[in-house]
């Protein structure tokens, strides 16, 4: 009963970092129609740093946020004007799995040379803190990375939905064409979108780094997952692909019980093939996509 | 320099990519609180002297002037504060947004919020179904009533020529009356339309002056109820050419 109740939670908790990194990848799809592969490897990326900074400086690697998050929003306006933008709009998407494959491999490679191969961990005061939920013990470090994401989750929300930026990048989303002639700066608010998507790595990445063993090759397990969340969910609906992430999160963490933790993946595939089969727009791929 | 018209495209040549021109040595003027209609064939190039007036797509050669004053190769956000405003052909509201954040994106340009306020009660008086459905999501709404807040939104800056793309494609009998009656009201307003329309005999009957588009070019222009009367344009309803065509 315990270690239903503890995969349940976890399985919540976990959802919630898939949530947010779900929504980034919604965003560069939204603005840009672009499949990002390397959104993992920047995951992945931001986590080093946060184990970088917390190793180097002694300081808790929540405090990296302050340098990867502004850094990330950066490279991601980088990426999206110098690399994306150059790309022709007919085969963006096709192209932009290729460009961003090979970002993936890159990051991957020299993570791998600066750091090496080693499994690495951060070590936290506070890291072996849990506490008890209905008789279920739950790692302290697992319920602050699932504040961190929820909570920018939120700030995301409020951003698209109360703000000028907002009104602009979703109109920028929903026909850029219409948004050009009522006299925003498309391009700019792309930019920007991209921007927020790879800060969402930024954050990601602090988060898992709390309470994960990391290793170059890593950022591979996370994209197919994050991949099948977004298309069930349906491609460049926020709220769809928080929902699924919620509810794929927390079918692999109870499939983890029988089935142990390698074929519970399998899971993310299966919702994705079934998704396609039944309801290829994705499930909230209508009313709810684009929403915000 | 003052001027008569408000809209002059001059000689324009445009085109896609590498594609061969669409228009070619392309002139229409608009004068002040006048209908103009561009009626033509499909892939005449109608839509194309849209977009290249309201900034979306840069002529290779020519001038547009608006006022007067030359406007050739400002991008779209540039000819929005000169005065232009382009309505889509199509269906182009944002759909996932209410009727108001559709109206509101119209002002997106303007800054003081008095005169936003006072140009929302400008359009909802123009189009009372915008009023009515104001909370509304805009994708929600029928294809007329979508039309409508696109116009409504398209009115929020005040601008000094609309240029409306087969605002009445896809609407029914009924819609398409409401729709060419606004016109008319946009026009009593005091703003200059360009209206681009398949459905050529009742465009003529709205419109003050037309234009015939063929092959990139103005063939025939006039008052409108001329143009309605002329027998060659009779032939080009039926798909025939004007019977001289130039070769220049
Ligand atoms: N984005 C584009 N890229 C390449 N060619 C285009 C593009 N848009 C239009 N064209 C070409 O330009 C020509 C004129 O197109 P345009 O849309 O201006 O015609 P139209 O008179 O508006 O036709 P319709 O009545 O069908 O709307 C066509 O031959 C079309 O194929
Ligand atoms: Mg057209």
């Amino acid at each position: 009963m315990s270690l239903l109740i503890q995969s349940i939670v976890l399985g919540l908790l976990l959802g919630g970092l898939y949530a947010l990194l779900a929504a980034g990848l919604t965003l560069y799809f939204g603005v840009m129609r672009v499949v990002m592969i390397a959104h993992s490897a920047f995951l992945i990326l931001a986590a080093y740093l946060a184990w970088f900074f917390s190793t180097e400086t002694g300081l808790d690697p929540l405090l990296s946020l302050l340098v990867t998050v502004p850094l990330f929003f950066l490279i991601g306006v980088g990426m999206q004007r110098l690399l994306i933008s150059r790309l022709r709009p007919a085969t963006m998407t096709m192209m932009s799995v290729l460009l961003t494959f090979a970002i993936a491999l890159t990051i991957e490679g020299l993570l791998g040379y600066v750091f090496t191969g080693t499994q690495r961990r951060v070590r936290l005061s506070y890291g072996g803190g849990d506490f008890e939920v209905f008789g279920a013990n739950i790692a302290v470090v697992k319920l602050i990375a699932f504040g961190l994401a929820a909570v920018s989750l939120l700030v995301l929300y409020l951003v698209l939905t109360r703000t000028r930026f907002g009104q602009a990048l979703r109109a920028t989303i929903q026909h850029p064409e219409a948004a050009r002639l009522v006299g925003i700066n498309t391009d700019r608010i792309a930019g920007y979108g991209f921007g927020i998507g790879l800060a969402t790595a930024a954050v990601g990445g602090t988060a898992l780094s709390l309470d994960s063993t990391i290793y170059p090759s890593l950022h591979w397990h996370w994209i197919g997952p994050l991949m099948a969340i977004i298309v069930v969910g349906g491609l460049g609906s926020i709220p769809g692909a928080a929902i699924a992430a919620m509810v794929l999160g927390l079918g692999q963490s109870l499939l983890q019980i029988p089935l142990g933790t390698t074929w519970a993946q399998t899971f993310f595939y299966l919702a994705l093939f079934a998704t396609l089969m039944v309801r290829p727009q994705g499930f909230f791929g209508g009313r709810l996509a684009q929403r915000f | 320099m003052a001027s008569e018209y408000l809209l002059e495209l001059e000689d324009i040549e445009a085109g896609y990519g590498r594609a061969a021109l669409v228009l070619r040595g392309l002139t229409v003027k608009v004068p002040p609180a006048t209908v103009v209609c561009l009626v033509g064939p499909n892939g005449a190039g109608k839509s194309t002297v849209l977009k290249v007036a309201s900034g979306m797509l840069t002529p290779r050669s020519g001038t547009i002037r608006v006022a007067g004053q030359d406007v050739t190769g400002f991008n779209p956000q540039k000819m929005l504060g000169a005065g232009l405003s382009h309505v889509l052909q199509g269906h182009s509201v944002f759909k996932e947004m209410s009727v108001e954040e559709n109206v509101m994106l119209g002002a997106y340009s303007l800054t003081d919020r008095a005169e936003i306020a006072e140009r929302v009660d400008f359009v909802k008086d123009l189009f009372p179904m915008v009023a009515e459905r104001w909370k509304a999501l805009a994708g929600a709404l029928s294809g007329g009533q979508q039309k409508q807040v696109e116009f409504a939104r398209s009115l929020m800056v005040r601008p000094q020529v609309v240029l409306l793309d087969e605002p009445s494609m896809g609407l029914d009998p009924k819609a398409t009356a409401i729709v060419f009656e606004q016109v008319v009201r946009m026009r009593d307003a005091g703003t200059a339309v360009l209206l681009v329309e398949q459905n050529a005999r009742r465009a003529l009957e709205t419109a003050d002056l037309g234009c015939v588009l063929d092959l990139g070019r103005v063939h025939i222009s006039g008052p409108a109820s001329e143009l309605l009367a002329d027998p060659q344009l009779a032939e080009l309803y039926l798909g025939g050419r004007p019977a001289t065509p130039t070769t220049t």
